[in-house]
């Protein structure tokens, strides 16, 4: 991109804290991302929803210029990521999925070493330490002795602490104990509350639905949807798994709250949306030997909500 | 670029200071070794060994004092200790990119090659303490041992500077190769095979009439500490060999830098 069309485009799409376009990056003898566009708001909670190797990092890491895209382009509140890396990195806030640390330093070292590096000061340190449960003694040991969860908290401290206006965690809550999990979720989202804009990776429904404002799910290096996480509703969708005493047609049980029936046999299977109520007192008229209902997994939102070759991407 | 200077050392703090004092140690050692060996032995055993192993400790008379103490610099302890700090810490960049350190560092507001050039620094610097821990060492044996009264500080001082110089190469080399490879471990190979070939390219050309014109190309055809030691001046053209290979392989590196995808894959 050129310098002047990264102003034209600096001045229209300032409000974007991501505006992606057309993202596309192919490794050599692995899948990328392809054809990618995504626009994150200013002040926005995003979710990024994917399984393992479906392209988060990448894009991640094609918005932080730490890959080159094959074609298409990335702006940070409308600094082109390869024209104008280092404004748009200075309104980044980073965490990394696989998170590496200098062993030898210690946590206090670590974080000042890092905050050196960024142009805004690490207003927010104490507080995120507060919040994360890391004490002084833990900061003046080498992180070489920290677990994994204190590694993620360090992290986390590193990304956050000079408040950035753009967040991008991936997969931030790894290796973190449900507790503080809980409290790092709660200070996020004071954080979006307060204008920060959030963009994090996670295979946990659960985490993007009580976080986000909007979820996108990529799959394959494509991106399949961009919903608002209201409309998704996916806490009240479950998986049902039945296993009747004789075959039995989906049709005497199915109703508008059913989708993506399966059937193997006796053994039926379907996604329910909403109350369970009525599909129970169907069943109590069928000859059903065995009913589970289980909450909706990554795969499984994926086979709910999108359908392919219906052509819906966004 | 300083935050990354002053990382670069930290991190290799224990290694520079144990291979200062270690190659301090061997060349007192080596000065001290002097006064307890017979020299007409040493000049009839020099005399009495074929072409083939007597180029093995440089074209200086190893039987007079400053011959002696200057092929200390070509023992395979010295190079040893220089190129395995060089090539050590050099190749941190290729190691960091491979574990995800540099990720953390470049997705901060910071230009890719001056995290090189921090690098490059941190390298040089511990360079220099270990080339003036060796030299360190060097000056104690001539002021302590009577038969090395002959050696003039000075020209152990430049003997010192030139390995450095050529070690600074090495390094050069390292950083670029750090940049191309895909994993650490693979740094360390390619930078070791570069020093490994050169020597024994240098080797082959002292010893063939056939390859002599190849051993311009080797880094140690440039250094020759006993030769140095012993006319107590450096050869402007070895000087512009070893520092135009630097210059050139640092800049590659950085324009490199500038270019590669920085993320491990």
């Amino acid at each position: 991109m050129t310098g002047g069309r990264a102003w034209v485009r600096s001045r229209e799409m300032s409000d974007l804290a991501i505006d992606a376009r057309g993202l596309t990056k192919n490794y050599k003898g692995a899948r990328g991302i392809t054809n990618v566009d995504l626009e994150v708001h200013r002040g926005e909670s995003y979710g990024f929803l994917g399984p393992n190797g479906a392209g988060k990092t990448t894009f991640i890491r094609l918005c932080l210029g730490l890959l080159h895209a094959q074609s298409g382009s990335v702006a940070i509140f409308g600094h082109d990521v390869m024209v104008d890396r280092s404004r748009a990195l200075a309104e980044i806030g980073y965490l990394p999925g696989e998170l590496s640390l200098y062993g030898s330093l210690s946590g206090t070292a670590t974080l000042d070493m890092l905050s050196r590096l960024h142009p805004r000061s690490p207003v927010r340190r104490h507080e995120l330490l507060e919040v994360l449960g890391l004490t002084r003694a833990d900061m003046r040991r080498p992180v070489r002795q920290y677990s994994r969860g204190m590694k993620q908290k360090l992290g986390l401290v590193a990304a956050l602490e000079h408040d950035p206006p753009l967040a991008i965690l991936d997969e931030p809550t790894g290796g973190l104990d449900p507790v503080v999990q809980l409290q790092l979720t709660d200070w996020l989202r004071e954080r979006v509350h307060a204008g920060m804009t959030l963009f994090f990776s996670s295979h946990i429904l659960s985490e993007v639905e009580s976080l986000c404002d909007r979820v996108a799910m990529i799959r394959d290096g494509e991106l399949l949807l961009v919903r608002d996480v209201n409309d998704l509703n996916l806490s009240s969708m479950r998986i049902v798994k039945m296993r009747f005493g004789s075959p039995t047609d989906p049709s005497a049980y199915s109703s508008r709250h059913i989708s993506d029936i399966r059937v193997e046999g006796t053994l039926h299977e379907c996604t329910l949306q909403g109350s369970p109520a009525a599909l129970i007192d169907a069943l109590t008229r069928c000859e059903i030997e065995e009913l589970t209902m289980v909450p909706l997994s990554l795969e499984d939102a994926f086979r709910a909500l999108y359908v392919p070759n219906s052509g819906e991407s966004t | 670029m300083s935050v990354m200077l002053q990382l670069s050392l930290i991190r290799s703090r224990a290694r520079i200071v144990s291979m200062a004092l270690g190659f301090g140690v061997f060349e007192y050692i080596v000065g001290l070794s002097y006064a307890s060996v017979n020299h007409n032995a040493i000049r009839s055993l020099v005399a009495s060994l074929p072409p083939a192993l007597r180029v093995l400790a440089g074209q200086a008379n190893i039987a007079s004092p400053t011959g002696y103490l200057g092929s200390g610099y070509l023992h395979p302890v010295a190079l040893t200790i220089q190129g395995a700090l060089v090539i050590s810490m050099a190749s941190a960049v290729a190691r960091d990119r491979e574990s995800g350190a540099a990720e953390l560092i470049l997705s901060r507001p910071i230009a890719p090659w001056r995290w090189l050039t921090g690098q490059a620094v941190a390298v040089s610097i511990a360079l220099c303490i270990v080339v003036a821990g060796g030299l360190i060492g060097g000056l104690i044996a001539v002021a302590q041992v009577h038969d090395l009264g002959s050696v003039h500080p000075a020209s152990l001082m430049l003997a010192s500077l030139m390995g450095g110089l050529m070690f600074l190469a090495v390094a050069g080399v390292t950083l670029l190769i750090s940049i191309i490879a895909t994993s650490g471990a693979r740094a360390v190979g390619w930078s070791a095979g570069f020093v490994v070939i050169s020597y024994a390219v240098n080797y082959l050309a002292s010893i063939w009439t056939i390859a002599k014109p190849l051993g311009v190309i080797s880094i140690f055809h440039h250094y020759d500490p006993g030769v140095i030691t012993t006319r107590g001046h450096l050869s402007a053209v070895d000087v512009a060999a070893l520092v135009g290979l630097t210059v050139v392989s640092v800049a590659a590196s950085i324009v490199c830098v500038q270019r590669r995808e920085l993320a491990s894959t």
